[in-house]
């Protein structure tokens, strides 16, 4: 299928710009609003001469638009800041923690559209029936549902009571070393099977289902909701009418009609949940103990490591607007009434 | 909104069970937030004033139906006072993020031109951080503190209602009894003030009251993540995060505050879900991206 390359150019330069925006935001948060940002950046516990050295290095002595300047060289060449609660530069522990976040939200949004969709569309030809009424109050309630509070009670109820799945970390590191587990990529799950390392593989899955369950909730409760509107519309709609009356089989009409309607708008709306997931995440791993970015963010946030937590926000934001810019591609493939 | 919208409101809220569900619950937390201080069983304990070492991590009885918790206050009393927090979380995250979104909103879209080219860029900035992100960095520069928490979310939440505000001022701008008040020259504030305020607003103050749900889970959030209300405020995300240490010996103080939160969301989104069917359907889509 032809792309536009006016679109994606468009989409790209769009990219770039709320980059910036985002990188100016967490300027005017960071060194705008607080009277003395220094004191932020280095801790309760820091020393005169670590504060003036601090007030140097984050350029506090120079005027409003060179700080400015100088923060945003500082970013584009990998200069974020040293945590003080592991000592270690902030952008590459953010690199090394990122394929274990995003295998988790990977797995988490498989496991949402899987189940979501599915029961979408069979609330929406089963419409005014209890199962729909079922599905719908599971859909709300799913969505007002605490990431942590869910995280904290699945973990008791599987983990801690009935035993059945792991409560924390991604692989037992018995296993991964004696069987010689080498993380090449990070996506463990992926790095395993190339191995042909079927236990790691099965320890990682094991682990693995809890923390993606509970960062799926919202996802899936989203997508119920759109499949399930999107679904009702387009049965609604003549040709679909028609075609059922013909007597066209009904797997044959939602496959052909339904489904092909329902996935681009289902897959747009889920970029966006991406966000909403991707923070549900910072609390989801800090319960399960996962070694991503969420933990990472999370620990931060509970040491009040302000290095950090400014790193992280901004990655995160940038990784966010990323992801939607793809998004929108993709949905620009997949919908051909998307030309803007 | 005139006396047949409301009628008619009436009329779906009753012919769906999930809305009167939606409106008890409601209805029941703002009562609760209202009079919880007066009717709390234990004061004391509510409040977090009190260490009973005797009455420490006991479980759910009639006495206390919700347990106590490691410093032997009952769970009950600070659930219940929590609502109190929730509620004024609720009400000042909105109020403000709505103050600001209108004033913004409004004048971007009464002006036009570079001031609305300018204040919706801005606009555009906020929402490019996913939900909760931005707060958590407001929050984080802030401190901690009920107060903080309240601002941190609001500033992140008015880009929302900035944007609905611009889009329903430009579509009733240039509507002939605004050209009407132009003519007969009224002054820019009064046009926008006495004119297309009324007229553009009541769909988006509905919204926001019924956003309040996400507020009170976000601000739960915070506080789980330790730069929400400090202790020993009994708001009820950080009644979560003190049982969460406890909770292979005492799993009751961090369930009782969760299924509350979830209630009460749960009661904020079922109204929301009626009131859309109600509303502009252009405003569907992007209220189910606000994750409501």
């Amino acid at each position: 299928m032809p792309i536009n390359k006016e679109y994606i150019a468009k989409r790209a330069a769009s990219l770039i710009f709320v980059v910036l925006g985002v990188i100016i935001i967490t300027f005017i948060i960071t060194r705008i609003i607080p009277a003395r940002p220094e004191l932020l950046w280095t801790g309760p516990h820091a020393t005169i001469e670590q504060i003036e050295r601090a007030r140097k290095e984050l350029h506090l002595d120079k005027p409003i638009y060179l700080q400015l300047w100088y923060y945003l060289t500082d970013l584009f060449s990998g200069n974020w800041g040293v945590s003080w609660r592991t000592k270690s530069p902030v952008l590459s522990s953010i690199l090394t923690a990122l394929p274990a976040t995003l295998e988790l939200v990977i797995v988490a949004f498989l496991i949402a559209i899987a189940i979501g969709m599915p029961l979408g569309i069979s609330a929406a030809i089963r419409r005014g029936t209890s199962l729909d009424n079922a599905i719908r109050v599971f859909s709300v309630v799913g969505a007002s549902t605490p990431v942590f509070w869910l995280a904290l009670v699945l973990q008791l109820i599987f983990s801690n009571w009935l035993g059945l799945l792991p409560a924390a970390k991604r692989v037992d590191e018995y296993i991964a070393i004696s069987t010689g587990f080498k993380p090449l990529t990070g996506f463990y799950l992926i790095d395993s099977l190339f191995q042909g390392n079927i236990p790691v593989f099965l320890d990682v899955l094991r682990r693995i289902i809890l923390p993606a369950t509970v960062l799926s909730i919202y996802p899936m409760c989203l997508s119920i909701r759109m499949t399930r509107a999107l679904t009702i519309e387009v049965l609604g709609e003549l040709h679909v009418r028609s075609s059922i009356s013909w007597g066209i089989p009904r797997n044959k009409v939602l496959y052909r009609y339904v489904l092909k309607n329902v996935l681009a708008p289902v897959i747009a709306s889920l970029g966006l949940s991406f966000g909403y997931t991707i923070v549900g995440a910072f609390m989801a791993e800090l319960i399960f103990v996962w070694p991503g970015i969420g933990y990472y963010t999370a620990m931060s946030l509970l040491s009040y490591d302000y290095p950090a937590i400014i790193g992280c926000v901004i990655f995160v934001a940038i990784l966010y607007s990323m992801i939607n810019t793809v998004v929108d591609l993709i949905h620009a493939v997949i919908d051909p009434r998307v030309k803007l | 909104m005139n006396l047949d919208d409301i009628a008619s409101m009436f009329k779906l809220i009753k012919s769906n069970p999930l809305s009167v569900i939606g409106i008890a619950i409601v209805a029941t937390f703002i009562v609760l937030g209202i009079i919880s201080p007066y009717i709390v069983p234990y004061p004391d304990d509510a409040w977090g004033y009190t260490y009973n070492l005797d009455l420490r991590l006991l479980p759910p009885s009639m006495k206390h139906p919700f347990g106590t918790d490691e410093m032997g206050r009952d769970l009950f009393s600070r659930v219940l006072l929590g609502t109190r927090f929730s509620l004024i979380i609720a009400i000042g995250v909105v109020g403000i993020a709505l103050v600001i979104g209108i004033l913004i909103g409004l004048a971007a879209g009464y002006m036009g031109g570079s001031i609305a080219m300018v204040l919706m860029r801005l606009t555009d900035m906020f929402l490019a951080f996913p939900p909760l992100l931005l707060a958590i960095a407001f929050a984080a520069t802030l401190g901690r503190g009920l107060a903080n928490v309240i601002i941190a979310l609001a500033l992140s939440w008015w880009p929302w209602y900035a944007r609905l505000v611009y889009i329903q001022v430009n579509s009733i701008k240039n509507l002939p009894f605004v050209d009407a008040a132009r003519i007969i020259g009224l002054s820019t504030s009064k046009i926008m003030f006495r004119h297309i305020l009324p007229n553009s607003l009541t769909p988006i103050i509905i919204q926001s009251a019924l956003d309040m749900g996400s507020a009170i889970l976000e601000a739960a959030g915070l506080s789980f993540l330790g730069i929400g209300v400090s202790p020993p405020t009994p708001e009820w995300g950080l009644l979560i995060s003190q049982g969460w240490a406890l909770i292979n010996r005492a799993w009751w103080i961090s369930l009782f505050p969760g299924i509350t939160i979830v209630i009460t969301v749960v009661g904020f989104n079922l109204l929301a879900d009626t009131f859309q069917e109600l509303l502009d359907p252009r405003l569907r889509s992007t209220m189910i991206m606000r994750g409501v």
